[in-house]
């Protein structure tokens, strides 16, 4: 259906906390700083944290952020639960899907409901409806680091940057990297090591 | 009057940089080019960023900001700088409206000398808010020319034009915005300012603020509006999108989801134009007009209420023209939620439908009117609700409440973080209204049900529109209980200053003392309690709801979030000691904090989400939660 083929539409699902809209503004950062257009656009509900968020991303883009499912390209799923909700929403094509998930499913008990889908059984319809599966070791990330602080905002923009359809450099991802995160000094050695290892984990499945 | 201009304007031309922002930025930089020096608000998403980065620029010393106590003082401090002859802006949520908007409907008599907008954020799907009002019909009510711009560029570019408009003419304006337009981000041309931007006004008094014969203002409401739509820089606002053939069908559409609208019509390949109304009100009849004409379909796209259909289908009788319309039921076009491209489809296979083809436009069975609980059928996935974060004092609080309460009681809630103890397993609460609605409606359920009240509010809302209901609750010796939960802050909102805030560092700022305030408006039973303290707080909420006549409780505690991000060290987690655990589910069940859950059958805290607040270790009755 779509008219122009290098737009490139990227739907990012999750929850409060995890980072989505810093990494939707360090690729739309990247894409500024490349010469592209592009827009973005963040749907969140209250400043508590672990309600749903969702942030919607078009890069050769500038007027709408917001697409139809239909028309997704790539969908960045940073919690499965939320991810499966989306591409349930999708009915036509299968997209590219990005599993940066590090956050176990929640425990959440409303209703006094207690059914709950097995994780074995999410992954399973996630990658039924998956064109291509790529999915983030963040357990092996994590080992990485030592101490509280593991940078996985970092992590898994550096493991975006090795989507070719992203178009981002080497160069751009370290200096946006430093530019949106890097103004403490320790913490901006963390992040470059957090850049080079991001995108050793991200496997295709 | 000629009004000194001390603050350098600009007209939107000179364009230097680009950089990305978000609709709430491209608004503060739209003020700092025209010149605007004083600004006030009250919080309230979606229009936080606006706020937040203006309290910032005051820091700076480049414009006066303030977050007043509620929309309506906000509104009034800003007025004054405006009939001073300052540029001023008053931000607020949609509903913010509501409560400022009895200042509003008469400042619009009085007019302005320098030119102020009244910002104005609605939330279509409410996803941060008690109702999803369309802000467009204000302008039609009071009387103020409304502007809806559609991207951050937009924004930016409006805003000069708006207050030079509201100079001009004199008239108060409001600038709606929407969840989609302050949340989307993009690239904006722009002129950095720097310079200070001076507050400094003087007020000349007028005849016309002083007499008696208001509707003469009225009157001259009336005629400043018909001069305003023949102002060539009011024609900007509206912009008609020609596709290359020439076509039947037009789309009507408004500022906030022209967009979408536009990425719909490509999608579909819709071949015909698009006209984008920015100027919702007034409306230029006779240009509308002479555009609807041309065509032979008009359909109407509008997110929330069909406000331009019923006007333009005014325009379109009155004119007399003869074209077909389809709008909000033809194109089956919901009322309610946010307009995403997903819920536009069945309205654009609708619209590049053939309009003569009746089998096209039937009506469409609502499946499920009511919310469901799981948002799929295929796996069952509930639905993902906000909740109390995890080592939030509020649950310290509900706690206490509800082993005190049992089911008895009724228990109005209020708007704030707290609202969310509703949500099961909490479950303290029975409804929420609006700000301040809950202890007003506590003191008529306790006279007609006969019977103690207990009711809930934050510190924030306290301040904002509780402290009248209190009065009222003292005058008339109401038999109600009112629990402060104060955190100190405005924290749903993002974690804003309220007026008892101890941690907000500003010069000119007074933290009030909440219990001074309490007694002042004359309540005689008051007491202060740490809202950790969860078992002794029982028979506090005991003694307090056995007091006959207006009692006040508050709980103090920390916002979690705000406690984390000024935490110089690492959060310690607590966990529960498994040899001691009896597992009778107090902290699980009664308490439910959200990193307390059920492993192989036993009770364990996930060590990745605790934040150590310790609440739960008060409520284990062995002492097993270290
Ligand atoms: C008229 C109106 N203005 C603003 C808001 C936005 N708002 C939601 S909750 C809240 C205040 C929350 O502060 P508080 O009562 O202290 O509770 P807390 O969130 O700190 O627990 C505000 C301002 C609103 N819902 N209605
Ligand atoms: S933001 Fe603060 S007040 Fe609100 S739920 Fe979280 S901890 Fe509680
Ligand atoms: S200490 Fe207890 S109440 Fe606090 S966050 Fe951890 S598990 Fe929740």
């Amino acid at each position: 259906m779509k008219e122009n083929k290098e737009t490139v539409n990227i739907a990012f699902l999750g929850l409060g906390g995890q980072g989505i809209i810093t990494l939707a503004k360090m690729i739309a950062t990247s894409a500024l700083d490349t010469g592209k257009k592009v827009c973005y656009n963040e749907i969140h509900g209250l400043s508590q944290r672990g309600g749903s968020v969702q942030s919607f991303l078009r890069l050769n883009e500038e007027s709408s952020p917001l697409f139809a499912s239909s028309d997704v390209d790539i969908v960045v799923g940073l919690e499965k639960m939320e991810t499966l909700r989306y591409l349930y929403g999708i009915k036509e094509q299968k997209p590219k899907v990005i599993l940066l998930d590090y956050f176990e499913i929640r425990n959440t008990n409303y209703f006094g409901l207690e059914v709950f889908p097995e994780e074995e059984e999410i992954d399973k319809e996630i990658k039924e409806r998956a064109e291509e599966l790529y999915i983030f070791d963040r357990e092996n990330f994590k080992k990485q680091f030592k101490g509280n602080f593991i940078p996985y905002n970092v992590g898994i923009f550096s493991a975006l940057t090795t989507f070719e359809e992203l178009g981002i450099t080497e160069e751009i991802g370290e200096k946006i990297v430093k530019k949106l995160l890097g103004k403490n000094i320790l913490l901006s050695q963390v992040n470059k090591k957090a850049f080079k290892e991001g995108k050793k984990w991200i496997k295709k499945i | 009057m000629s009004v000194k201009r001390k603050n350098k304007i600009d007209n939107g031309i000179a364009e230097t940089e680009e950089a990305l922002f978000m609709g709430n930025h491209a608004v503060v930089q739209g003020l700092l080019e025209a010149g605007v020096g004083f600004t006030a608000a009250y919080p309230g998403t979606p229009s936080t960023e606006i706020q937040v980065r203006l309290a910032k620029l005051h820091e700076k010393g480049q414009l006066y900001f303030e977050y007043s106590v509620n929309e309506k003082v906000a509104f009034e401090v800003s007025a004054a700088a405006a009939l001073s002859g300052v540029r001023s802006a008053v931000i607020m949520k949609h509903v913010g409206v509501n409560v400022a908007s009895d200042a509003m409907m008469a400042l619009a008599y009085f007019g302005v000398q320098g030119g102020m907008v009244i910002v104005a954020v609605d939330d279509p799907g409410c996803q941060s808010s008690q109702n999803e009002q369309d802000s467009r019909f204000w302008g039609k009510f009071a009387h103020i020319p409304v502007f809806e711009p559609s991207t951050p560029q937009e924004i930016r570019d409006f805003i000069p034009k708006i207050y030079d408009l509201s100079e001009k003419y004199n008239m108060l304006c409001m600038l709606r915005m929407t969840n989609f337009t302050s949340l989307s981000t993009g690239i904006v041309k722009h002129r950095p300012v720097e310079e200070k931007l001076s507050w400094n006004g003087e007020f000349v008094r007028e005849i016309k603020y002083q007499i008696p014969a208001r509707y003469l203002l009225h009157k001259g409401l009336h005629k400043s509006l018909k001069e305003l739509v023949k102002d060539p820089l009011f024609d900007e606002f509206i912009s008609l999108k020609e596709s290359s053939s020439s076509s039947e069908r037009l789309i009507i559409t408004h500022g906030a989801i022209y967009p979408i609208v536009e990425y719909m019509a490509e999608l579909y390949n819709f071949d015909g134009d698009i006209l984008k109304i920015g100027a919702i009100f007034p409306l230029n009849e006779e240009k509308i007009a002479e555009i609807v004409k041309k065509y032979k379909y008009v359909y109407f796209v509008e997110e929330l209420e069909p406000y331009l259909e019923t006007e333009i289908l005014a325009i379109i009788g009155r004119y007399n023209l003869n074209v077909t319309v389809l709008g909000k039921e033809k194109l089956q076009i919901p009322y309610e939620n946010s307009l995403r491209p997903d819920a536009l489809k069945e309205a654009f296979s609708r619209i590049v439908a053939d309009p003569n083809d009746d089998s096209v436009f039937y009506e469409i069975p609502d499946p499920s009117p009511l919310p469901k609980i799981f948002d799929s059928e295929e796996l069952l996935i509930p639905r993902t609700l906000p909740r109390l974060c995890d080592g939030c004092s509020h649950r310290g609080a509900f706690y206490s409440i509800k082993k005190a309460t049992g089911e008895d009681f009724i228990i109005p809630s209020d708007i704030g973080c707290y609202a969310l103890g509703q949500v099961q397993p909490v479950d303290v609460g029975d409804y929420w209204l609006c700000m301040g609605g809950g202890l007003g409606t506590a003191l008529g359920m306790s006279k007609v049900n006969g019977k103690k009240v207990i009711a809930i509010i934050g510190d924030g809302t306290f301040f904002h529109a509780g402290m009248p209901a209190l009065l009222d609750a003292v005058e008339y010796n109401h038999n109600i209980t009112l629990a402060i939960l104060d955190n100190s802050l405005t924290a749903m909102t993002g974690g804003q200053p309220s007026p008892s805030s101890t941690t907000w560092k500003r010069k000119d700022f007074n933290p009030i003392n909440l219990e001074e305030v309490v007694k002042g408006l004359g309540v005689k039973w008051i007491k202060s309690v740490q809202a950790i303290n969860v078992k002794e707080n029982v028979k506090i909420v005991k003694e307090a709801l056995e007091y006959q006549g207006p009692s006040v409780l508050i709980f103090k505690g920390e916002c979690i979030v705000n406690k984390l991000r000024n935490m110089k060290t690492p959060v310690k987690p607590l966990s529960i000691d498994q040899e001691l655990c009896t597992r009778c589910g107090n902290c699980l069940i009664d308490f439910a904090c959200p990193s307390i859950v059920k492993e192989d059958g036993r009770i364990i805290i996930k060590q990745d989400t605790c934040t150590g607040c310790g609440y739960c270790a008060m409520v284990c009755p062995v002492n097993a939660i270290k």
